[in-house]
């Protein structure tokens, strides 16, 4: 399933795997962002990603029964890795890396936009990385 | 968990700055949120945070099978929590640190160790001496010969499993923060120790007259001296050990530095009780 909505959604599109929500809005890193995420998604390994900034938000998984949970997960990664980025002075952000038993979640800040990127154990991140700084 | 692994965490930990200068804080905690080793750069407030910023975290985890690691790449410093069997080990670092140290110590040192050091509490006392001295058989750990008197002659600290009293286990080892205490009741050459805590020696060590126990502080400073229970109940199982000045002037330490405890277990502390038995049965 693929989806638009928001203050001026624009279209709604139903696809059988995917769900897009965005608003439209003038931020061209978020544009470009979800240009590189389209073209990372159809990599072998990616499960799915979610791309957020403050007016506007794509989430676009294999599995759609997961983005709920998977949403929550991403946000909360985002929000403690901050505080604890903070509390032990690491620095800007760069990347954060969460491993679980069989998925591992990417997630980086790039200006106002948030990016999670599900993906199988074994995929390589750190091309992943190099991919969405370009 | 034994008593003596933080203490063996701790000693691994210790090693980690010698090993990578780059890294800066590392600590040890338990799923439930308790803190049993870390460096003496540690700040228990700081680590608190994280420890709940991870739990929460931790709780959304389940959708990708639990935390097994978790990597923040800052532009100073990099930060790696490492789950290792219910415990997680965080790590922080500078960028300029070997990467491949890093993770050696993080992934593979610390795991290992943890591993092996929970195996140990699966080994009786027997299976133990087993393993130290395979050429012995379980007969000869019975009764007196010759051969036995030899060895235990030759190997003082084998000598009480050749007799026909019971292998004493190890004493446990605690790891406390200090609190100071003062007054002119308060003898300058006693310590304070948790009250549940020395429950816990009596249970090991039965009608074993436990009279002084071992501190030994971080950087290595050891005295032994007397002990007593904490009297205010409510500073019992909150991991302090109460010290009069003297006792920290010899140490070398102060008030808020982790010190490591364990009781003195002597012989002549059984011989004591044994005669106070054999007074009360005459």
């Amino acid at each position: 399933m693929q989806q638009k909505t928001g203050e001026n959604a624009t279209e709604t599109v139903f696809t059988d795997q995917v769900v897009i929500t965005a608003v439209e809005d003038e931020n061209s890193d978020f544009t470009r962002l979800s240009a590189s995420l389209a073209e990372i998604r159809k990599l072998k390994d990616v499960l799915g990603y979610i791309l957020r900034s403050d007016t506007s938000a794509v989430l676009d998984f294999i599995e759609p029964d997961k983005i709920t949970e998977n949403a929550i997960l991403s946000s909360q990664i985002h929000d403690s890795c901050g505080e604890i980025t903070k509390l032990f002075n690491l620095g800007g952000t760069e990347s954060v890396l969460v491993e679980g038993e069989n998925v591992k979640v990417l997630c980086m800040s790039i200006g106002e936009n948030s990016i999670s990127v599900f993906m199988e154990k074994n995929a390589a991140h750190s091309g992943i990385i190099k991919r969405i700084l370009v | 968990m034994t008593e003596a692994y933080p203490t063996a965490l701790q000693t691994i930990i210790n090693e980690f700055k010698n090993i990578t200068p780059e890294i800066t804080n590392t600590f040890i905690f338990q799923k439930n949120g308790e803190i049993i080793a870390s460096t003496e750069a540690s700040n228990e407030d700081q680590n608190k945070k994280l420890i709940a910023a991870f739990n929460n975290i931790a709780d959304q985890a389940e959708i990708i099978g639990g935390i097994e690691n978790l990597t923040i790449q800052g532009s100073d410093s990099q930060l790696t929590i490492t789950s290792m069997n219910n415990r997680y080990l965080v790590n922080v670092s500078l960028r300029a640190a070997d990467e491949k140290m890093v993770k050696m110590l993080t992934r593979v040192i610390v795991p290992t160790v943890v591993k092996l050091v929970d195996q140990i509490p699966e080994l009786s006392s027997n299976e133990l001496f087993r393993a130290k001295n395979p050429e012995v058989n379980p007969m000869e750990e019975i009764g007196p010969s010759d051969k036995q008197t030899t060895q235990s002659e030759s190997v003082n600290d084998i000598s009480a499993s050749f007799s026909s009293e019971p292998i004493l286990p190890e004493p446990p080892v605690n790891q406390f923060m200090i609190e100071k205490i003062g007054g002119l009741l308060v003898p300058c050459d006693i310590v304070r120790v948790d009250s549940e805590v020395i429950a816990k020696w009596h249970d090991i060590y039965g009608d074993k007259e436990i009279t002084q126990v071992h501190i030994e502080t971080l950087e290595g400073k050891a005295i032994m001296c007397g002990f007593k229970p904490i009297k205010e109940t409510s500073n019992n199982g909150k991991g302090i050990i109460q010290f009069p000045e003297k006792v920290m002037q010899a140490l070398q330490t102060s008030k808020g530095k982790l010190v490591m405890v364990k009781p003195v277990i002597t012989r002549q502390g059984e011989k004591i009780v044994a005669a106070k038995n054999r007074r009360k049965r005459n």
